[in-house]
């Protein structure tokens, strides 16, 4: 039983080479982020992992089971409560189990407001209910985190760890923060050059239990990405 | 959402300006004196002398009957061109110029046309206005079917939503604006093309009475049927159109 296989060998938009070859196996439950800069095609990198695109040269091998994304914004439907979204996405189960679920997260009294109408970080928190919701054996975050003031981001990100850990689900995070990375991940995937290509792929050696402390993220960043 | 204040304060304002018009319109004509411009209280004795003797509502019930279907058939029948329009690139380029030539056809072209077609029938009526409306409705649609969220779509593949379920949680309701407007524009255009399509070749309905008024130059009577319709259209639109606007709506902030 595998948790992801990528073998991708090109992805093109019309003229423009984005991806080079790319191939790297995840095992079942294994964490891993993808680093590299803005535009360099993380996003691109997780719709083909999820299969919405698939115009491409290649592979990709997913595990049996239900996949989960978070996307870089909520993409909550405005239309809808946060229970409802929760509620109306394949396999997520009644709205009472929404509520119950959004009241473990603090999100109880929110649960029947429109997302327009909550904070972003608890849309975010919403968007993370939702990929718990239907027990995903994978589940793709694209920069999970982005602008959050740091207090929320704490609290989303402690809650992403959270569901990962509820789940046991095979992971892909893409993001361009380091610090993000080392506090999720397993293993580290950066991303470089035109078309990208994986320029390094390593373990972050950090236990899952050292990952919320500062100080073991610092050493981990001091050790993994030494300042020249 | 506005306070309930400045609603009803708006509502006073309207009142008070409609309530202007009718005075000015009084005022006009009792400085006439013509029959040509009768004043609000020949208009009404108008009105109740064709309740009595000629069948008002049932001419009034006869043309919002012709309305509704028109309406429905175009409303019906435009969404799915629009929405098919808007979503294949490859139709929009065949069939784009097809939906110009069709948006600039004069109405009263569509009439002629359908009442030598398919005759003097009711069938020609209805088909003759829904078909003068279908393409307004297609061209707001296709603009919303163009906007649809690509975000939301790849969101509802992700989550494996059902086709029923993508149309009925992700796709209508983005869609609902334009339907609003589809719908308003639409009311708009169908109830005066109705009263054409009557004058021109129906036996009953708002239309054929003011052909038959306007033969003898009866104003007082043309005038009772144009306020009576207006009167309704209105309350179509207060009653039924806003509550429902609001209803689609309620979600934004």
């Amino acid at each position: 039983m595998t948790g992801l296989a990528v073998d991708i060998t090109a992805k093109r938009f019309a003229s423009a080479h984005v991806l080079g070859e790319f191939r790297f196996t995840l095992e079942p439950g294994e964490r891993v982020a993808v680093l590299g800069d803005s535009g360099i095609g993380k996003s691109t990198l997780l719709a083909m992992i999820v299969g919405y695109d698939s115009d491409f040269e290649g592979r990709i091998t997913r595990p049996a089971g239900r996949a989960a994304m978070v996307f870089q914004t909520p993409r909550l439907l405005p239309w809808r409560t946060l229970a409802e979204n929760i509620a109306v996405t394949p396999g997520a189960g009644t709205r009472a189990r929404a509520r119950e679920l959004l009241a473990e997260v603090g999100l109880g009294a929110a649960a029947e407001q429109y997302p327009e109408t909550v904070s972003l970080g608890m849309q975010r928190r919403a968007a993370l209910v939702r990929a718990l919701a239907i027990s995903p054996s994978l589940i793709l975050l694209d920069e999970p985190l982005v602008s959050l003031d740091p207090e929320t981001l704490t609290s989303v990100r402690d809650l992403m760890v959270q569901i990962l850990d509820r789940t046991l689900a095979t992971c892909v995070m893409a993001t361009h923060d380091r610090r993000e990375a080392l506090a999720v991940a397993d293993r580290l995937i950066e991303l470089g050059g035109r078309p990208a290509r994986i320029t390094s792929d390593r373990p972050t050696g950090l236990a899952r239990a050292e990952r919320g402390d500062p100080r073991a993220i610092d050493a981990a960043l001091a050790r993994l990405f030494p300042s020249p | 959402m506005k306070p309930a204040v400045t609603a009803s304060r708006r509502a006073a304002i309207q009142a008070g300006s409609l309530a202007g018009l009718v005075a000015l319109w009084w005022a006009a004509a009792t400085a006439a004196q013509s029959p040509a411009l009768p004043g609000p209280v020949a208009v009404w004795a108008a009105f109740l002398e064709q309740v009595a003797t000629d069948g008002y509502f049932g001419h009034l019930a006869a043309t919002l009957a012709r309305v509704a279907a028109a309406f429905l058939l175009a409303m019906v029948i435009g969404s799915a061109l629009g929405i098919f329009l808007g979503s294949r690139r490859l139709a929009d380029h065949l069939f784009g110029g097809w939906l110009v030539f069709l948006l600039n056809l004069p109405a009263l072209v569509v009439i002629i046309l359908c009442y030598i077609w398919f005759g003097l029938t009711e069938v020609a009526a209805i088909a003759a206005v829904s078909i003068n409306k279908i393409p307004n409705v297609t061209a707001t649609l296709r603009e919303g079917a163009r906007a649809l969220s690509r975000d939301l779509d790849e969101m509802a593949w992700v989550y494996t939503y059902s086709t029923t379920r993508r149309i009925r949680h992700v796709i209508l309701p983005q869609m609902a604006s334009y339907f609003a407007v589809a719908a308003r524009n639409g009311m708009a255009l169908v109830w005066k093309i109705v009263l054409v399509v009557e004058f021109l070749g129906r036996p009953n309905g708002v239309g054929f009475q003011l052909h038959t008024y306007f033969q003898l130059f009866d104003v007082a009577t043309i005038l009772a049927y144009a306020i009576g319709f207006i009167i309704v259209v209105l309350a179509i639109e207060h009653l039924l159109f806003e509550p429902w606007e609001r209803y689609a709506t309620r979600w934004r902030r």
